[in-house]
Parts: structure tokens; C-alpha cells; sequence
């Protein structure tokens, strides 16, 4: 009955708002957990020993442009090739050059080839990226993606005979549903964090801290129902610095003022925002006291946002046996991918900064021999319009839908494309303007692509290797009914 | 009912104001009694049950067990009493809030409210057993749950109420008491007796949230003057308030290249590395001008609420730093807000529409007939006026037969505004008489973008489509300069623009999650100020601050205020203590961004077009509505108590960037711990000042407990304890 031990809202009456620090306290077993850590370490972290495995969220917030990172890079005259990408894109100038493309080849697409964004390979001074990785079947693309409440074709988007997902092509919106894992409706919770829900007390019992960390601020998919996420600072902060309160010390008046200072927190709290804003303060203050140590990474990380975000999770994991903690999930973001004008420069710099902190982090895992537990795995708001916004210099593009995924780890089955097939007969749309996967009509269709595969079903997948029990399932993510396939076969059984 | 008034506090106060109240303004307008009653739920004649009447049931519905038991799906009559009710204030006033044995919370919605006939103070007030916060799937029938009434922020006595059955384990709440009908047989007295002599806005509660909500914060010299003019004519004269200061103009800064290298318009004529050039950068590339005008304006400012309606406004209509980089761009559009502040959002709208700042954030500057851009014609719909799905005038949401939300306009809606928004461009040709600001060399960011009709979409346009539609459609081949105005309208006439806005800023001001009722009678403000005008946003502030729901000394209802976002926090925190420069020689410098950026929210920078957080952001593990919560995590939590800690033990100091410094002064407040060494001067002091009355006793022991571990000897520490202590506390985070 985990999401009846909801302790976090104490309801409207004083009186009843007492026993809030013990039932907060308990919220993630930590009251038993810190007594056991005193007398009896060597018990608790055997029992987080030999089972780990992480979920890494890279959200690319704004609506990554997929079509400029996955790219037809074959003639091949049955399905979309480069030409038919080059004709929709060159004249307005966003069109990567053929010659200028990481190829990979794609076993579920008779091997043909396609083409990475140049952005993914190697930087002087930094890491090979993660183009490399596909060659090692380390990293998998998952096409097509995007938010759906039942699966859909052309036509019946167009007679409207299956519901569509509500407020297509607004971020905040498309970024709700593709984090709250539903379409039809809005969520107050993420996958993330439901899937935490179920699997907190079976899988981590004792852990100090909670299931899920955001190293980026407070996102729907790290929230639950009894889930509350971890929020900390990207590691341009020590780990034993993010939420330390600072300005205390060991003399009497201080020690008295953080008595105080915690002891406030437990009055008061008939009011509900007080309430929440005094147990995120709490929960801050119980993590901290479990990050008081840390070990540095091995690998060099790249000093950007997203490298810092990394790092930070690769200090955590790094800690999961002091933690005690056998399932983590964690959300990273890099933002700035809203790319309606200076599409070329701006990409190409944020999804370089992607691949080297994804790579570095990668290789980070293996150094400490977890590259087999750790997946990162990619989302953002919805695809950009094929046809672009504006031209020249300052060429962008319009809010879309269906889009590519990366899937990234020693886990993944990689070096291959994953996703119910289009209409062509493969994973990949085709990119026709007005063309059969177009949900756009006419001679201003613009190309926006009727996802093929749900996000619920590249998230089910990933839930499935985290773990989550297939009777869970529903719960975590209420349509998946709608979809026959809930396992894409991109993970290792 | 409640009386935690101010102390001994109140007496000097008292005796300085009445000093003051010998002359009375000739233009004073009376403030009315802001405490509205608390409302009373009748219960059993011998117990906390809950009163109720025979329950009807709804075709298709589970039936109530009998006339005390209910299940999901049953309407229930109760009866309440105590209320004094406005023309028209009838069901979406009110809220019920059940809480079960698992402390679970729900919320029933209010169906029906008549007056008993021969007992008119009483009301027969029936609801659904049907959750409708959405945080869980529907109430568990598990015996006796806790219920209570709000309205206008005040909570009802706890009744209990029986769900699926009876009994079960409910924990008794001390002190309460059954409310039995007989109680109320009698009709009750006229309270209303004596205001015959003004003498002064007495209520030491509403004054102060008065200020938290139309102020960047209290201070005792504001709470001073609003005691001696009273609510309204305060508001008056603010609203003819000169804004900004005299003594803090806007940053007046000329246009630059947007080449930061350019050897004459942009910072190149300084050697690399140079001060010089760090300088030119800092002032005419970053924010940190308008950061610093916006602090010193809202630290020692006089048009406040100017100053607090614009920020609020810069938070709906949203452009930001991390895309627009000089400064004079930004000053070119708070100017636009902060003048349409109290004007007409029509003006507003059209001013921000055609602003470069804006043309450029979302991409109208570049969208054109060929190569149109989706950009601010779906933002300026979903964001800034109509939303996505159709509201009732009450803000909630209409929902089709199936119980789905309307959506309000579609992707073909957006095409076709698009299409009207096509063909605007910056204003760089000095000899064109519109555009007096242009520089050669740089962008005119600071006049209106202009219309070059080759590159306007001449289609016709079907717009938003609403009940008696302004404009649905526009003709083909019409100039684009007519087609704004047009489309305008035809967004600005469409119903939901009145509650979209209102709740908005009431959000902004005063409460996270107002009853829709509230919302109600502001977009009625908004829909008509009375004298036929729509969108007059002077109104509608006025209308948002006087509103019952937001006056009255204390409010208790559990889902009533908003947190403190980091920029109010800071300034409410700093104004409380005399801001002043790091020696408190002079005034600060205003640079003090970092406080609220290390907080997440570094003004002039929002991260997105959606504001640092969503106005329906809901507390994660909660089904409550709490926009600002979007800023606070276990992370910018401790961020919190850490500037609380610098600034109340340290300051910031001067420095290359802070020729002046920022510090709080604590004279008064140690003044107070030397004259009461205790401590117990200070807090009443300080519970009135910052907490506005509401500080528990069990607060008030615990700081004072913390206190006495401070030397004596230190009277300045004892106070620093004391403030840190408060202000690092959700008590005080949270407005209410």
C-alpha cells in the first residue's frame, strides 16, 4: 500500500499536522536507515551489493531537431534518401552536406546507411564522442518517437477517428506528456517518478536518499505520488556542498540555531505550502547529512552545463553503495534546442556538448565497471518541422512531432534502429512533404510526422530493463494497453 | 476571533501615529472592515458530525448508504452559518476540504446554496462527494474523514463525515467542539455599530499583507503611512505615482552594434582584457543595468506597485537576457510594461506585439510571407491572453459531454495568425519619422518593429472563433498594419482573456490558487470597469488588492497563499531591515542578483518563454497549485537558507561590479534585544513586521529557546538569531 503512506501532505487541521517529522522521516525507510548506518554499515550496504542499475534522462528541452541528427545517408530509391532530405531543406539552407555526416549502418534497414549530425564525432581536445559507440553497439536509435494515445495513421489523424494527443505541437504541453508518460490527459506525475513509486520499497529499502536525483531543478517526470526527487546542484558544486546549509559551526548559539532551524520545520504546517516547503527543507537537510563525503570521477568531463550534470551522476554512482541505493534514476536537460531561427550554429554546438558529456560519462561508467547498469537515454519536447523557418544564415524551424531518440549504454542492443515501422516499412519516416507519415495536408505541408512508436513504449522498454514489474506496468503508464508491442527489443533481456 | 495583535509594539507605534492622524486626508476614502466572519459548519447536537439534510441522488450514481453514510457520487446537504455573503458570491466561493484517515485530501465541489427560509443567516449549502483536486484517483470509503469549509482564505470548525461507513480510526482533533443547530436558533446581532470617527487603517494584519501583496515589502514607514491614509487612498495615489524615481531613471542607454567586437558601436575600440572593455560588456551587453535599477526601484522606490504590477506583467508577457543581450533592448520593454501597467491590456498587447525585443525573442521579426515563423503567434494565444482550453468566467475550465476540456483554437488557428503576423521588421532607416530611435550600424530595438507589406501573407485569415466573434475573419489583401489590430481584437474580445489575466496576476500578488469565485469577480473587473471599458488594468489591480479574498488580518485556510519566488523574497527580506550600502553609509548599489539568481531565478534572464515557472505548476506529491514551487527543490531550498545566512551575519560587499554594497541594518533590531534581553520585544516586533500577527506559540518558544543560547553580551547576535531563524522559515516563505 505504498501510495497510502503518503505523509507529505499533512491535511488542513493543526492538530493533525504533528507527526510530521517521524512520517517524513520514514518516507524513504531513512529513520531505520540512518540508526542502522551508525552501528551497522557493513549490513545495510551488503544488502545494496551486486543488483545496481541507473536510468540517465536527457531531456533536450525546446524540441530537438531530429531530422538534422539522423539522416538518410543511402540512394536507395524505395525509401526517403538524402535526396529527398536535401530537397525539402537546401534552398532554405538548412540542410547538412551529404559529405559532412557520421555514417552508421542500419542492420533493420538492409544495412543501407545513415547519417549522425558531424557534431557526434570527435572533438580536438575532447573525447570521441558518440558516434563511436554505434560501431561498438553501445548506442541505439529509437525513431520516430513521440507522444500518442492510441497508435495512428495519416488517415485517421485526418478524420480524427483515434484520439489525439491534446495541444499538439506546444512545448509545454508535449513536454508534459512525453515526461508524465499519458497523452490524453494532463499528469501531476512523471513516469520517472511512478516508477519509483512502485519500486522504492521492494528495491531500495534503507537507501539514504531518494530513488530519483534531478541535477536540473524540479521536472514532472521526477515526480510521483509518494516519490519526491532529489534536486541538486551540476557539479560546478561539490557533492558535499549542494545542499549544505552554510554558516553553521560547533559553537553553542549555532548548534542551538540549527536545532531551532530544524525543529520549525515540524510547526505550522496546517498550512499545505508551508507543509511542502518545509518538507523539501527536509529532505534536503537528511540527503545532505548522506553526501557529507565524495570520491572525484576518473574520467575528464567537459566543463559545459550538461558535462557538469553528468558528472555530478557519475559522483553519485560513484557513492551508490555508501547511499545504499540498488535502483537510481536521473534527469539531466540542456536546454536552447527551440532552434526557430540560427538552426545551424546553435545545434551543432548543443548537441556537441550532448555527445561529449554523454561519451565522457560513458566512459566514465566503465572505469567503474557499471557500463552494464547504466543507460542514458534521450527525450525533448517534439521533432522541428522539416520544412524550415525563414533562410539563409538565420534558417530555423517550426514545433513537430515524431522524432529520434538516443539510447546509450552497455545494456543497449546498439549499433541498430528500434520503433514500430511507418509506412515505408522501416522505423524511419519518410521525409515527403505532404507524404504519407506528414501530419500536415496540402501544398503548405510543412512535415511533421505521425509518431509510429509511443512514448510509452520506448519508456515501458526501458522501465522493463530498470526493472519495473510487468503488472506495474499500467499503473506507470495507463494507455500502454492501447499499444500492442511494449517492449521495442533495444535493451537486453 | 483571532487577536495575536501587535504588542507592546503597537503602543509606541500607536503613539507615534496618532501624532500623525491630526490631519486627515480631505480625499479619504473609507476602508471597510477587511476581516470577513468565519464561516461555521453545524454538526449533530452531540457530536462533530457533520449536520445534513436527506441526500438526493444522481441518476446513474451509487446511492448514499442512508442519511449519514456516503459514497462517491452522493450530493450532500450541510448547513453553515456565519457568512456575510456578496450580490452574486454563491457556490464557486466556497471549497470543501476532506481529509481521511490515511491523510489523504480531497476537495468536493460545491453544488447548491440556499438560505433557510425564517433563518436567512443560515445556509443550506449541498456538494458532491467527488474529488476534484485530481491528486487521487477518488476518496476511499473508509469510515470518518475530517471535513471543513473555506471561504475568502478562512477555514471552517472540523466536522466529521462518514464515507463508504462509519467510525474507523480517526485521531480526535483537541478543542473541537460540536456546533449544534441550536446555537444559531437566534437571528444574530448587528455588529456593524460604530465607525463614525476615521482614526486610521487599524487592522496591523491587512496592512501588512497589503504591502507583501502590492509592495516588494513592508517597512515600517509604508505600514505607517497606510495606517494614517487607509488602503484606498494609498492605492490612489499610487496609481498617479511618477515611476521610476527621480533619483533612479532607467538605465538611458544607447543602441550598440550587436558585434560586441565593432570597433565604434560595440566594445571594440577597448584592448582585449582591458577594464575598459569589461565595463562596455557589463553595461551594454548583460543585464546587469537594468538588474541593479530594478532592486535600487524596488528597495527604495515610491511607485511601488508600478514597479510590482510591471515585474508581475514581465512574468506573463516574457522576454529574456539569455536571448536578448543589450540591455537598452530590455529597458525598451519594461518601459512598455511598466507604462500599460495600470493602463489598458488592449494598449499592452499591441505596444508588446510590435516591441523588437519581443520580434526577435519569438521570431515575429523574421516571419515573413515565404518563410513564415510559428513562434509568437502560438505564444501569444496559449501564453499571454486566451490559453489553451475554454474557461468559464470563473476561470475553471468548460468541459464537452464527455467531461474533456474545449480546446481553444487549434494548429490551424496558429497558421492563420501566423500569416497576420507576417512582414514586420526592425526599424533601422533613420529618415523614416517612425522610427526617430534608429542608429546606423546597430538594430532599433527601442521603436516599434515596422511593416513591409511585400512580405506580408495578403490571404484571408479565419482567426478565434467565440461566441459573438470579433473579427473571426480577416479579408484577403488588407494592409498588415490593419490586420494587427484586427487580429488583437479579435483575440483581446475572446472571453477567456478576462479570467486568463486575472488569475494570472492575482497569482502573481496575492494567492496561488484562488477560489474561482475570486477570479470571477476580478474578470468581471476586467470584462467591464464599470464604466464600459474592457482591460483596464488599473481596475483590475485595484479590484485584485480589495478583493475580500485577499483583505482581512489573518487567513487560515490550509490551501491559501503563495511562496515567496527568490526576487520577492529577497527584496521583502532586505526592506524589512533598512537596506542599505555594505557600510550603511548610503543606499545599496541594487546589484544583488546573485542573491535571488543562486535561489534560481536571476531577473532579466527567464530560461524560457514560460517564465521561471508555469502558473499551473502543482507541488509534486500534493494536487495543489503552487506556481513558485516550480523554483523550490531540496537544492534552491538550502540556497535559500544560505543568502538568509549571508545577508543577515554578513553582507555583500563592494567590489569591482558593487561600487556601493548591500547590507541590512540591524540597529533597531538590536536596540529592541538591549531593552528586552529575552528577546521577547524583538519577536513581537518582528512577528508583526514579517509574519503579520500569525507567529504559533510553539514558533515563538522555539526561536526564543534559540535565543537564550546566544551570549547577552551580544545583543546584535541574539537578534541575528532571530531573523535568520525567521526568515529561513516556510513560515515566512510562504505569503499568506
Amino acid at each position: 500500500m505504498g501510495q497510502n503512506r503518503r505523509d507529505f501532505i499533512k491535511k488542513s487541521t493543526c492538530a493533525l499536522g504533528m507527526a510530521a517529522l517521524a512520517t517524513q522521516v520514514d518516507h524513504f525507510g531513512l529513520m531505520s536507515a540512518l540508526a542502522q548506518k551508525v552501528d551497522d554499515r557493513q549490513e545495510t550496504s551488503s544488502s545494496a551489493g551486486g543488483n545496481y542499475k541507473a536510468l540517465v534522462c536527457v531531456f533536450f528541452s525546446g524540441g530537438n531537431d531530429g531530422n538534422n541528427m539522423v539522416i538518410p545517408n543511402h540512394n536507395d530509391a524505395s525509401i526517403s534518401n538524402y535526396s529527398v532530405y536535401s530537397a525539402a531543406r537546401s534552398t532554405q539552407g538548412l540542410a547538412l552536406a551529404q559529405n559532412t555526416l557520421l555514417p552508421i549502418a542500419v542492420p533493420r534497414i538492409g544495412n543501407l546507411s545513415y547519417g549522425l549530425h558531424p557534431s557526434l564525432g570527435p572533438v580536438t581536445g575532447g573525447n570521441n564522442g558518440i558516434h563511436e559507440l554505434w560501431a561498438q553497439n553501445k548506442l541505439a536509435i529509437v525513431s520516430n518517437v513521440g507522444t500518442l494515445v492510441a497508435p495512428m495513421t495519416r488517415a485517421q489523424y485526418q478524420n480524427n477517428s483515434v484520439p489525439k494527443p491534446f495541444q499538439l505541437f506546444s512545448h509545454s504541453d508535449q513536454v508534459s506528456q512525453f515526461q508524465g508518460g499519458r497523452s490524453d490527459a494532463s499528469s501531476f506525475t512523471g513516469w520517472g517518478g511512478r516508477s519509483s513509486d512502485r519500486m522504492t520499497q521492494s528495491n531500495n529499502p534503507g537507501a539514504l536518499i531518494p530513488m530519483i536525483t534531478s541535477i536540473s531543478g524540479a521536472q514532472l517526470f521526477t515526480a510521483g505520488q509518494t516519490t519526491l526527487p532529489l534536486a541538486i546542484a551540476n557539479a560546478g558544486t561539490p557533492l558535499n556542498q549542494v545542499l549544505n546549509p552554510t554558516g553553521f559551526s560547533s559553537s553553542a548559539a549555532s548548534v542551538a540555531r540549527l536545532n531551532a532551524f530544524n525543529q520549525l520545520r515540524t510547526q505550522d504546517l496546517g498550512n499545505d505550502y508551508i507543509a511542502a516547503a518545509s518538507h523539501i527543507t527536509d529532505q534536503a537537510m537528511q540527503a545532505n547529512a548522506a553526501l557529507s563525503t565524495f570520491q572525484e570521477v576518473t574520467v575528464s568531463f567537459p566543463t559545459t552545463t550538461i558535462g557538469r550534470q553528468f558528472q555530478q551522476v557519475a559522483r553519485l554512482i560513484k557513492k551508490r553503495n555508501d547511499l545504499n541505493v540498488n535502483r537510481q534514476i536521473f534527469y539531466c536537460q540542456i536546454g536552447g534546442f527551440d532552434t526557430h531561427n540560427n538552426q545551424l550554429v546553435s545545434q551543432a554546438s548543443l548537441l556537441s556538448q550532448f555527445s561529449q558529456a554523454a561519451r565522457a560519462f560513458y566512459d566514465e561508467m566503465v572505469v567503474q565497471g557499471v557500463s552494464n547498469d547504466v543507460t542514458t537515454f534521450t527525450m525533448t519536447d517534439f521533432n522541428r518541422t522539416m520544412n524550415p523557418a525563414g533562410s539563409g544564415g538565420a534558417v530555423g524551424s517550426d514545433h513537430a512531432w515524431g522524432n529520434h531518440t538516443f539510447v546509450i549504454g552497455g545494456s543497449v542492443l546498439g549499433g541498430d534502429m528500434y520503433g514500430m515501422n511507418t509506412a515505408s516499412g522501416t522505423p524511419y519516416p519518410n521525409l515527403t512533404l505532404n507524404g504519407p507519415d506528414d501530419a500536415d495536408n496540402g501544398t503548405n505541408a510543412r512535415g511533421r510526422w505521425i509518431p509510429t512508436t509511443s512514448v510509452e513504449q520506448y519508456a515501458a522498454t526501458l522501465a522493463n530493463w530498470y526493472g519495473l514489474p510487468a503488472n506495474d506496468l499500467p499503473l506507470v503508464f495507463p494507455n500502454i494497453a492501447n499499444f500492442s508491442t511494449t517492449n521495442l527489443g533495444f535493451m537486453q533481456p | 476571533m483571532i487577536s495575536r495583535k501587535t504588542r507592546l509594539f503597537s503602543h509606541i507605534l500607536g503613539a507615534v501615529i496618532l501624532s500623525l492622524l491630526t490631519f486627515i486626508p480631505a480625499f479619504a476614502q473609507d476602508d471597510p472592515n477587511p476581516n470577513s466572519p468565519t464561516p461555521i459548519v453545524i454538526s449533530e447536537p452531540d457530536s462533530l458530525r457533520v449536520l445534513t439534510a436527506a441526500s438526493s441522488v444522481k441518476s446513474g450514481k451509487r446511492a448514499g448508504l442512508t442519511q449519514t453514510v456516503f459514497r462517491e457520487g452522493s450530493y450532500v446537504t450541510i448547513f453553515v452559518t456565519n457568512l456575510s455573503l456578496l450580490e452574486n458570491e454563491g457556490v464557486n466561493a466556497f471549497r470543501i476540504l476532506v481529509e481521511d484517515q490515511q491523510q489523504r485530501l480531497y476537495r468536493f465541489p460545491v453544488v447548491k446554496l440556499e438560505q433557510l427560509k425564517g433563518q436567512e443567516w443560515i445556509y443550506a449549502l449541498t456538494f458532491e462527494v467527488r474529488d476534484n483536486l485530481g491528486f487521487w484517483q477518488g476518496p476511499l470509503e473508509i469510515g470518518d474523514a475530517y471535513l471543513r469549509l473555506t471561504w475568502r482564505g478562512l477555514v471552517s470548525n472540523p466536522v466529521k463525515i462518514a464515507l463508504g461507513r462509519s467510525g474507523g480510526n480517526l485521531k480526535e482533533i483537541a478543542g473541537a467542539q460540536p456546533t449544534p443547530m441550536k446555537m444559531f436558533a437566534d437571528k444574530p446581532g448587528d455588529d456593524s455599530s460604530t465607525t463614525s470617527n476615521y482614526v486610521g487603517y487599524t487592522y496591523s494584519g491587512d496592512r501588512i499583507r497589503f504591502l507583501e501583496q502590492a509592495t516588494f515589502g513592508p517597512t515600517a514607514a509604508l505600514d505607517h503611512r497606510l495606517r494614517r491614509i487607509g488602503l484606498r487612498v494609498w492605492l490612489a495615489e499610487q496609481f498617479d505615482m511618477p515611476y521610476p524615481s527621480v533619483e533612479n531613471p532607467y538605465p538611458d542607454l544607447p543602441l550598440r552594434s550587436n558585434d560586441t567586437n565593432n570597433a565604434t558601436l560595440g566594445c571594440g575600440m577597448f584592448a582585449s582584457g582591458s577594464t575598459e572593455r569589461r565595463i562596455c560588456l557589463r553595461d551594454y551587453y548583460s543585464q546587469y543595468l537594468v538588474q541593479s535599477w530594478f532592486f535600487k526601484e524596488a528597495f527604495y522606490g515610491d511607485a511601488q506597485l508600478r514597479h510590482r504590477v510591471a515585474w508581475a506583467l514581465g512574468q506573463l508577457w516574457v522576454v529574456s537576457g539569455v536571448d536578448t543581450q543589450q540591455a537598452s533592448h530590455v529597458v525598451a520593454y519594461h518601459q512598455i510594461l511598466s507604462r500599460h501597467a495600470f493602463g489598458n491590456y488592449r494598449d499592452l498587447m499591441k505596444d508588446v506585439t510590435l516591441n523588437p525585443a519581443m520580434g526577435n525573442y519569438l521570431d515575429m521579426a523574421r516571419s515573413t510571407r515565404t518563410n513564415p515563423n510559428e513562434n509568437f503567434a502560438r505564444e501569444i494565444l496559449q501564453l499571454f491572453s486566451v490559453g489553451l482550453f475554454m474557461m468559464n468566467q470563473d476561470g475553471t475550465l468548460q468541459l464537452d459531454q464527455n467531461n474533456n476540456p474545449i480546446p481553444t483554437y487549434n494548429q490551424t488557428t496558429v497558421n492563420n495568425f501566423t500569416k497576420v503576423f507576417t512582414g514586420w521588421s526592425f526599424c533601422n532607416t533613420g529618415t523614416n519619422p517612425l522610427c526617430p530611435s534608429a542608429v546606423a550600424g546597430t538594430v532599433n530595438y527601442k521603436d516599434p518593429l515596422l511593416l513591409n507589406q511585400a512580405n506580408h501573407d495578403v490571404t484571408a485569415k479565419t482567426l478565434l472563433s467565440y461566441p459573438n466573434a470579433v473579427n473571426p475573419t480577416i479579408a484577403a489583401n488588407l494592409n498588415g498594419n490593419t490586420e494587427i489590430d484586427l487580429a488583437l481584437d479579435n483575440i483581446f474580445y475572446h472571453p477567456n482573456v478576462g479570467p486568463f489575466v486575472s488569475r494570472n496576476l492575482i497569482q502573481h500578488l496575492v494567492t496561488s490558487d484562488p477560489t474561482p469565485a475570486y477570479v470571477g469577480r476580478i474578470a468581471a473587473v476586467f470584462n467591464n470597469n464599470g464604466l464600459g471599458v474592457r482591460g483596464d488594468l488599473k481596475a483590475v489591480v485595484k479590484a485584485i488588492l480589495l478583493d475580500p479574498e485577499a483583505r482581512g488580518d489573518v487567513k487560515t485556510d490550509p490551501h491559501y497563499g503563495k511562496l515567496r519566488e527568490p526576487v520577492l523574497f529577497t527584496t521583502n527580506f532586505l526592506r524589512h531591515f533598512n537596506v542599505g550600502s555594505a557600510n550603511l553609509t548610503m543606499q545599496s548599489d541594487g546589484v544583488v542578483s546573485t542573491l535571488p539568481n543562486a535561489m534560481g531565478q536571476n531577473p532579466f534572464y527567464s530560461p524560457t518563454v514560460f517564465n521561471y515557472y508555469t502558473p499551473d505548476y502543482v507541488i509534486p506529491g500534493t494536487g495543489l497549485n503552487g506556481p513558485e514551487f516550480g523554483l523550490m527543490t531540496t537544492g534552491t531550498a538550502i540556497a535559500r537558507a544560505n543568502v538568509a545566512n549571508t545577508m543577515t551575519f554578513s553582507r555583500l560587499n563592494t567590489s569591482a561590479d558593487a561600487p556601493a554594497g548591500t547590507s541590512i541594518n540591524l540597529a533597531e533590531m538590536t536596540a529592541l534585544v538591549q531593552s528586552d534581553p529575552t528577546g521577547n520585544q524583538l519577536l513581537d516586533v518582528l512577528n508583526t513586521r514579517m509574519l503579520h500577527g500569525t507567529m504559533s506559540q510553539s514558533m515563538r518558544n522555539t526561536i526564543l529557546t534559540s535565543i537564550a543560547a546566544v551570549s547577552a553580551a551580544t545583543p546584535q547576535a541574539r537578534a541575528q538569531q532571530a531573523i535568520y531563524l525567521i526568515v529561513t522559515s516556510s513560515q515566512y516563505q510562504v505569503q499568506r
